[in-house]
């Protein structure tokens, strides 16, 4: 990263779903800042043999400063963060972690605001809720889970909420109708989807043929990226070539052998890292990047996206 | 002194275009925009299209604050009644489209489901800069201002929020300077 990292201590540690754990991070020395709804930071975890740099959404109260708290869902097919956080951080532990960023801030022009959460997707509304009640917006909280793994914070958001949270659990069948939740919304409603890409994707396409205005649909997506081939990345201005093994990632590859390339977002969708391609073929899996560029291939999102072939060469 | 030829803020009218996945279509117009959206109206089944159709008495200004205009009335009606996925088509005077579109606006409806076409005639909304006055249908450029009676450059530069052209005194240094007017295009 280009900006400066804040030392943070693990506080406690507390399992808020099966698969779900909830870090409470206070700094180190000095201070953290208040933040705006919908803002992560990235978690640097030093495991071996390569760190890991994760976003998670803060999940706290956005203008409390004392503490962040972060949520992290063990994935099955972990690269290493998720296990590493579930598995190795302690209370006690320090990491570093970047200042908020945010990619996924509420519309303060709406005059509805529609939250549909899935599993561990509840994270960047938990900083949402207090700043819409703030305000006195008027909302709607649709959480969709599964209780056998997920479903955090469910009771306290019940509770808090009233009529305003509607709980869907798909481990005892409840299931959300999407048509029927989008098809009657006032105008000028709009819609927040932080979850699987299934659930976005299923909520675009519902909206789509319901002709929901798509400049009033947000959506954060969880961001990671995916393994692929190992393939060797060559430096244009100093030749040196390094290999990306496949669970690495090219931004990773590249942050390891201490080149800094800026980034935000780690999941392909903010264009931070934006980074020309000199030589060789990308195998683009970014959301950033138009038709147009990819059909260009003179650049490419080093977060998320590798080479088609066994080689690029970056003008770095 | 010449109007800048490209300013970002002036707005650009591109090919209005059926938006299929709307559950009504909303034409409003002046009697003298009808024709460029005539096409798109016969295209759309009776059933999914209102038509508003305004004088260009009415359609003058006629969107103030207070929405106590014929125009605003009808229109906000129609608006309020519209559904969620409504498609909006506007066809008249600048000023008129843009007075539609921030209405529109102001109930909920987004950008992409505001077309505006071409508009008829040149004439412009200004907008001046000193005494924050409105003059209508402004065609050249100096103009005096209704409110405060500058002499006002009218610019190219567009207010959006207030559907006019921006005017900012042209004989600040020596007002018994007195430009030759010049068509505004």
């Amino acid at each position: 990263m280009t900006i400066d990292k804040i030392r943070v201590r693990v506080d406690a540690i507390e399992q808020v779903a099966p698969l779900i754990r909830e870090f409470q991070l206070v700094p180190v020395d000095g201070e953290l800042m208040p933040f705006s709804p919908g803002s992560h930071v990235i978690v640097e975890m030093p495991d071996q043999p390569r760190s890991h740099r994760n976003a998670y959404s803060l999940l706290s109260e956005p203008r409390d400063a004392a503490c962040y708290r972060i949520a992290v869902r063990l994935q099955e097919h972990s690269r290493g963060g998720s296990r590493f956080m579930h598995e190795q951080v302690k209370v006690g532990d320090e990491l570093a972690i970047t200042p908020p960023a945010n990619l996924f801030a509420p519309n303060w022009g709406a005059r509805k605001h529609l939250l549909i959460a899935g599993g561990v997707g509840i994270t960047p509304f938990m900083s949402y809720l207090p700043a819409l009640q703030r305000v006195g917006a008027g909302f709607e909280l649709h959480y969709l889970f599964r209780s056998k793994q997920t479903g955090a914070y469910r009771q306290q958001l019940a509770s808090e909420l009233g009529e305003r949270c509607y709980l869907y659990d798909a481990d005892e069948g409840i299931r959300c109708d999407l048509g029927e939740l989008l098809g009657d919304q006032p105008r000028g409603t709009h819609i927040y989807i932080c979850g699987p890409q299934t659930l976005i994707a299923g909520v675009q396409e519902v909206a789509q043929a319901l002709g929901w205005p798509t400049s009033h649909i947000h959506f954060e997506a969880f961001a990671a990226p995916q393994p692929g081939y190992p393939f060797e990345v060559e430096l244009n201005s100093s030749g040196r070539t390094l290999a990306v093994d496949g669970d690495t990632s090219l931004l990773e590859a590249l942050e390891d052998a201490g080149i800094a390339v800026p980034s935000l977002c780690r999941g392909g969708v903010c264009g931070q890292c934006k980074t020309r391609v000199v030589a060789g073929e990308p195998d683009h899996r970014d959301q950033f990047l138009t038709a147009d560029e990819r059909a260009e291939g003179n650049c490419i999102m080093p977060c998320v996206s590798r080479a088609a072939g066994k080689r690029l060469v970056l003008d770095l | 002194m010449t109007i800048e030829p490209l300013i970002k803020s002036r707005p650009s009218y591109g090919p209005v275009t059926v938006q299929i996945n709307a559950k009504l279509h909303l034409f409003i117009c002046t009697a003298e925009g009808q024709s460029a959206l005539q096409t798109l109206i016969d295209a759309i089944p009776q059933t999914q299209r209102q038509l508003l159709v305004f004088s260009a008495t009415d359609a003058r200004g006629a969107v103030d604050e207070k929405g106590h205009s014929l125009l605003a009335e009808q229109v906000g009606a129609a608006l309020c009644d519209a559904p969620l996925a409504t498609a909006i088509y506007l066809s008249g005077p600048e000023a008129f489209m843009w007075d539609l579109r921030n209405l529109a606006r102001s109930v909920g409806f987004a950008d992409e489901q505001i077309q505006m076409c071409e508009p008829v005639g040149n004439a412009r909304r200004l907008f001046c800069t000193h005494c924050y006055a409105i003059t209508e249908e402004v065609s050249h450029s100096p103009q005096t201002c209704s409110g405060c009676g500058r002499l006002l450059l009218v610019r190219d530069h567009y207010s959006k929020l207030h559907a006019a052209y921006v005017g900012v005194q042209i004989n600040a240094e020596d007002p018994a300077e007195i430009p030759e007017p010049e068509a505004l295009s």
